[in-house]
Parts: structure tokens; C-alpha cells; sequence
């Protein structure tokens, strides 16, 4: 009796591996034979569709707000596809949700690329995130662009990530822009840090120091995921600051006004784009209806910066084909500043998807994106994409929020890393959409 | 010196609810000599509960009850139809049951209520007392804090030592056999400690919650720092679970103050480990009089 369920087990066993071999040997990617047009070979590219992948937050603390993003793009792509796709191919979008948890991001970013068989992915979310599969996108060389995170290590080397583009102003230009506003405009002005302590914090603090290295005076920095910050603001509080430079996420945003509030502590406020969304801030800090707070939006008068038109410029040409979008085919909610992020990358991504010509390659669309830059966008700067960087929007404003209203106190300023001097240049805010709402993007020669 | 004021006042209100989760670990150790992992997400669900109250436009104090009164319930209902099947087999059976707990109680959450962050309301101002021009930083709603875990604490002490009931329900969660030859209803016991530890733990999530944001992890961090504080104080005593509160609430403040948050997290282990170092049964315990 024993013997036979011994050999039973072996037998067992072999099953089970010769059945994993054969199914790894399956998968990997459509056998070129199987399609007789040529033209379809690429992976994930077939004679009328494409499929992209994306990996967001749509649950956990970073959920707030950027689980709008893909909802954005999804409207914005089925706007495309309900005017007849690119070159006849409907764009298939598929998101996974990784909690903004890098091990899930593995994991679905394998799926998503393994199983779905993904052409290229899109605006994958988060630092942290994003860096646990880089390189394995790299090496599985699936073009990864326009990842929606400002770190400067998805572009300042093309040649050790050759797949991957950045998309946002990144973070280091950011503070140098606004190292710059504060040493021009308030020179006088105590300064203090109030930073995430990781790649957001780091970039960002070299190119503020670049500037007004000695205007400050003492740097905070919280770690995601603790959420009392009362410390690093009592710190704040003592050192005298009084302007305090947020370079954080949203909820920190909401955390540090509320401690804040409770130290009796009212510096000048500058938050950096990512965190200052005044509608989610306003809605999270909706129940402390105490004194200000309350009827008057919570960030009133603070300072931020701006890349791409927001939701409060109805009269802008870019808001307008948004608002028609999301009318036509977005789900529950309404047209918010992150959905319009989401719309933007997707109106980016059927410019690239262009410009990569009628049977678009993996690698086509990468060197077609290399030569993407002047071509009319809703980012108010142009992008910096060259063979040398990958890196994104080259520029932002900044500007003052006034209830929900962002209010320019600058022309476009535009700039790169290091010691890149800062220019003005609003050559590209001032242009608009096409009339029928999609790119018409020459193939890339 | 501000600075020095603020932060301790700030970890003094953080330690308080701290103290106010070990209690409730406390007391579901005496009454039942497991340590229950599911707490976190037991307060979180009741802090919902007190939320949805709130926003359909009830006033804060009876979300609050309500709240409290969910607990208990909560409390109840679990140990009736989840734990009761492990009673008497091995303790390591019901530990394992609170862990599976916590993930399905989260994943409950996260599917009725949403995983976003959302503001919760404060009964007091969540602006610092102003004395001579200098703000102190402590809110009307740190010094409720303050209070109701003391004598959250206080009943406690009274209930396990001078109470008949807090004397049965010690005695069966002691020795089950013995307890129920001398008449003690065991099982009745053992349903009410789960019961008024929910109640506890409720109030802990309340504290927390109050003039912050929540979203359903937001109790994570407390049932590590919960646990801490409980096992310095030595699992055993309501004063022990305070002080423990306390002293972590304090030097883990002055650590993300002064020398970085990231070290938050460490220096609570370090701490721990000083103290089963020194005094393994933790700082007030009764074990050591108890092993044979």
C-alpha cells in the first residue's frame, strides 16, 4: 500500500512538471506563423487594436485622487476609439490596482505583461512602485512611458533604461523653479522643508538649494505611512520659519494644515504640484469646520505650481475637449484635476502611437517618442524627450490658488537639470487642440 | 524649549491612545488569555460606523455611542460564532483566528466603506490652548483623550479587583475547570471580556480618529504600538498597559522629532526589547507569581 502511493507521488510529480514546461513553452508570445499579416507581428498589436497597460492605486492611502487618473484616460480612449481609433486599431486599456505596494506591482506588472501581453505600458504610478519593475520592463523591452511620477531616474539616463519615459515635470526642476520664485520674490523669507523622505524629498531639495541654500533653515522630513507629522512641524514651528515648502502627497497636505491649525502655527504655505490639489484637500479637510476651515477652501492663498491647464480654466481650449470627453464618456463623478492628468497622458500616448507610423514596433514607438516634442499638447512646456533624455514637460507656472481657482504669478518657466538655467517660454500654452479632439501626429521618418 | 513642550504634549496624547488599545488588549487577556490581533480592525469598523452617523448629520456624541455600542456587539458576536469553535484547544488556534480575522474584517471595510482617506470630526476644538502668548499644544480633544482613557483605566482596575464579576471572569479565564466546578458560567464570562475589550478598543479607534483622517488601515500602526505598550506593561495590568502607552507615545515623538521618522518604527522594538531585557514579564506584571 505504501509502495504504491509512493509511485503514485512520483508519478504525480512528473505530471505536474511536464504540464508547467509545456505551458511555459505556451505562453510567451504569439507565434508569428499563426497571423498572416505581417503587419500584426508585434506583440500586442493586432489588426485593430492595441493594447496598453497601467498599474494605479485605486485602493490604499495613495487612492485618494490618482484612482481618478485612469479613468481619465479610459474616457479619453474610448473619445479615440468612438472616432475610429489610430490607423483603425482601437486602443484596449487595461489597469491593475497594487495598493501602491511594490510587491503588487511586481506581480501585476508581470501580469499584465506576461498574460495580457501588453504592447506598451502608460502612466504606471508612484516612485517606489514604479522602481520595483523598471528594469524588468527594460529587459523585457516593453516600451514604459510616461510613467506618472516626477522622479528624475525615469529619464536622466536613457541608456540604462532605454524603455522607459518620464512624464511630468520632474521633481528636481520643480524645486528649482520654485527655489528661484521664493529667492526673487521673497528674498527675506525663513525658510523650511517639509519633504517625503524618499526620491520626492531628495530631488527636489537639491534643486531648491540651488537657490536659496542659505534662506533655509531647517528641513522636516515625514515618512509615508506614519501619519503623525506633529513632530516635524513643531520642528518647523521652532526653527522661526516662515514660508514652509511642502514637497508631499495629498493626505500629508491635509495632515500637516491640521497640525498646523493645532500648534497656531501660520507660515506662508508652498505646496509642489503633487500634493495641492485644493478640491481633494478641501473634501478631506471638509469636517473641521473650525474658523477658517470650512465655508473658505482650506488651501486659500497658498502657492503652487501648474503644468497643465486645471479643471478651473473653463475657458481654456484644452478644458473645453475635456469637459466634452468626460461629458461623452466618462463614468461616475465629475472632470477633476486628476482626470484631466489622466487625459493628458492618454492625448500624449495617441501623439506617440502616431508618430510610430501605420504598424507600429515596440521599438518604434520609443525612438518615435525620442523625436516627440513640439507637437501641440496640453502640457504648458514642451517635453525634453531626445536620445540623450527621456525625461518629460520641461517646465510649469506658479501660481497662487484662490478658492478653487489657480491664479498665475508667473509666465511658463522652463528648465532642465542641473545647472540649466530657468527661461521663460510660453510658446507652448498658448496652443490648442485640434477640432476633432485628437492629435494629428505625423509618422515620425 | 517650545519645540520640546509641543512634542512631548503631542506624544503624551498619542501615547494615551496607545494606552487605550493595550488596555483593551489587557483586558481580553485576562478574561481570556489570548491576545486578540483582530482589535485594530474591530475599532476601525465601529469608528465607520460612527462616521456614517456623523455625516448623515447626527451629532458626534451619538456616533460616538453608537460606536461604543457596536463594539460591544461586535465583541460579543465574535466570540460567540468565531472563537467559541477554538475554546479549549491549543491558545495558539485563536491567535492565528484574530490574524485571519483582521485581514477579512479590512477587506470588508475597504469594500463598504471604500479605501479613500475621510476626515473624521472632533467634539472639541482641534486648535491649541494659547497661555501668555504661547500655544500649547494640546486641544480640547487631547485633553478628552487624556481623560477618558483614565478612567477607562480606573473602571478597569475596579471592575478586575473589586468587582464579583471582574473576580469570575479573571477565574475563568484562569482555570476553566475549576472555575465552572465553583459555579462561575464560563462561557457567559468569556463573552463578556470579548465584549467590553471591543468596547475598549472602539474607544481607542475614536481617539485616534478624531480631528484626523481615516481610511480602513488607519488602526495598523496602533495595534503595533497597542501591542508594544501592552507587553511592557506586561499584559496583565491596566496601569502597566498606561504607563507602557505613555513612555512609547513619548520617546517615539522625541525619535520622529529629533532624530527621524524613519527610525519611528525601530526604536519601538528597541524599546521593547530593552524592557523584556530587564524585566521579562514586563514592567508590572503578575506572571512570574502565577508559573508552576
Amino acid at each position: 500500500m505504501k509502495r504504491w502511493t509512493k509511485q503514485m507521488t512520483r508519478i504525480a510529480g512528473l505530471i505536474t512538471v511536464g504540464a508547467l514546461v509545456a505551458a511555459c513553452g505556451a505562453g510567451g508570445r504569439p507565434s508569428s506563423g499563426s497571423s498572416s499579416d505581417t503587419a500584426a507581428a508585434e506583440v500586442g498589436i493586432t489588426k485593430d487594436t492595441v493594447t496598453v497597460g497601467a498599474t494605479f492605486p485605486l485602493t490604499g492611502v495613495a487612492a485618494p485622487g490618482y484612482s481618478e487618473i485612469p479613468t481619465g484616460a479610459q474616457a479619453y480612449f474610448d473619445y479615440v476609439n468612438a472616432n475610429g481609433g489610430v490607423n483603425g486599431r482601437k486602443i484596449k486599456y487595461i489597469v491593475r490596482d497594487d495598493g501602491y505596494n511594490p510587491t503588487t506591482t511586481s506581480e501585476v506588472t508581470n501580469e499584465l505583461v506576461l498574460k495580457d501581453q501588453v504592447f506598451a505600458m502608460l502612466g504606471a504610478l508612484g516612485t517606489p512602485t514604479h522602481s520595483a519593475v523598471v528594469d524588468f520592463l527594460n529587459s523585457e523591452k516593453v516600451p514604459d512611458l510616461f510613467v506618472s511620477s516626477g522622479s528624475i531616474q525615469w529619464g536622466n539616463d536613457p541608456k540604462a533604461k532605454p524603455y522607459t519615459f518620464g512624464w511630468q515635470p520632474d521633481y528636481e526642476i520643480e524645486g528649482k523653479i520654485i527655489g528661484q520664485w521664493v529667492a526673487k520674490n521673497m528674498p527675506d523669507a525663513k525658510v523650511g522643508l517639509f519633504l517625503q523622505d524618499d526620491d520626492l524629498g531628495v530631488d527636489s531639495e537639491k534643486g531648491v538649494r540651488r537657490y536659496i541654500d542659505k534662506q533655509i533653515v531647517k528641513v522636516a522630513k515625514y515618512t509615508s505611512g506614519n501619519t503623525d507629522v506633529a513632530p516635524q512641524i513643531a520642528a518647523l514651528k521652532a526653527s522661526g520659519a516662515d514660508l514652509v515648502l511642502g514637497f508631499n502627497v495629498p493626505a500629508y497636505t491635509a495632515l500637516s494644515q491640521l497640525v498646523a491649525m493645532k500648534l497656531n502655527y501660520k507660515p506662508k504655505w508652498f505646496y509642489a504640484n503633487i500634493g495641492s490639489d485644493p478640491e481633494l484637500i478641501g473634501s478631506l479637510l471638509s469636517k473641521f469646520s473650525e474658523g477658517a476651515v470650512g465655508k473658505v477652501n482650506p488651501l486659500d492663498g497658498v502657492l503652487t505650481t501648474e503644468y497643465i491647464p486645471g479643471v478651473d480654466a473653463t475657458d481654456n481650449a484644452w478644458v473645453q475637449l475635456w469637459q466634452k470627453v468626460w461629458d461623452k464618456h466618462g463614468k461616475d463623478g465629475h472632470l477633476t484635476n486628476y482626470r484631466i492628468y489622466g487625459m493628458s497622458e492618454a492625448y500624449a500616448f495617441v501623439q506617440a502611437l502616431q508618430a510610430a507610423g501605420k504598424n507600429p514596433t515596440r521599438k518604434g514607438i520609443v525612438d518615435a517618442v525620442e523625436k516627440m516634442g513640439n507637437d501641440a499638447g496640453p502640457p504648458l512646456a514642451p517635453f525634453r524627450y531626445s536620445a540623450d533624455s527621456h525625461l518629460g514637460i520641461s517646465g510649469m507656472r506658479v501660481v497662487q490658488l484662490k478658492g478653487l481657482v489657480a491664479d498665475p504669478l508667473t509666465p511658463v518657466l522652463v528648465t532642465d537639470l542641473g545647472a540649466a538655467p530657468i527661461k521663460e517660454d510660453d510658446s507652448a500654452a498658448k496652443d490648442g487642440p485640434p477640432a476633432s479632439g485628437i492629435p494629428e501626429v505625423k509618422p515620425a521618418g | 524649549m517650545q519645540q520640546l513642550l509641543t512634542t512631548f504634549l503631542t506624544g503624551l496624547t498619542l501615547g494615551m491612545v496607545y494606552a487605550a488599545f493595550a488596555l483593551a488588549l489587557v483586558l481580553i487577556w485576562r478574561s481570556t488569555r489570548i491576545v486578540n490581533f483582530a482589535q485594530a480592525p474591530m475599532a476601525m469598523i465601529t469608528t465607520y460606523v460612527a462616521l456614517v452617523i456623523v455625516d448623515a448629520g447626527m451629532s458626534y456624541w451619538i456616533g460616538f455611542a453608537a460606536a461604543l455600542l457596536s463594539g460591544l456587539v461586535l465583541g460579543a458576536v465574535i466570540e460567540r460564532v468565531v472563537i467559541r469553535p477554538v475554546e479549549g484547544k491549543p491558545e495558539i488556534n485563536a491567535i492565528i483566528l484574530t490574524l485571519g480575522l483582521f485581514v477579512v474584517i479590512h477587506a470588508v471595510a475597504a469594500i463598504i466603506f471604500g479605501s479613500g482617506f475621510r476626515s473624521f470630526p472632533a467634539p472639541f476644538g482641534l486648535r491649541g490652548f494659547e497661555a501668555g502668548g504661547v500655544t500649547i499644544a494640546l486641544t480640547g480633544f487631547a485633553v478628552f483623550t487624556i481623560c477618558s482613557v483614565a478612567v477607562v483605566m480606573l473602571l478597569l482596575v475596579a471592575l478586575f479587583q473589586h468587582t464579583d464579576i471582574g473576580l469570575k471572569m479573571r477565574a475563568s479565564a484562569f482555570n476553566q475547570e475549576v472555575s465552572r466546578m465553583l459555579g462561575v458560567k464560563v462561557t457567559r464570562m468569556l463573552t463578556l471580556g470579548w465584549a467590553l475589550a471591543a468596547v475598549v478598543g472602539s474607544l481607542s479607534g475614536l481617539l485616534i480618529a478624531g480631528g484626523s483622517l481615516v481610511s480602513p488601515s488607519y488602526m495598523d500602526s496602533v495595534v503595533v504600538y497597542g501591542f508594544v505598550a501592552a507587553v511592557l506593561g506586561g499584559l496583565d495590568s491596566p496601569g502597566g498597559a498606561v504607563v507602557g502607552g505613555l513612555l512609547l507615545g513619548v520617546s517615539l515623538s522625541f525619535v520622529s522629532g529629533y532624530v527621524g521618522s524613519d527610525l519611528v518604527a525601530l526604536a519601538s522594538l528597541a524599546i521593547l526589547i530593552v524592557v523584556l531585557l530587564v524585566r521579562p514579564a514586563g514592567l508590572f506584571s503578575h506572571a512570574t507569581a502565577r508559573r508552576v
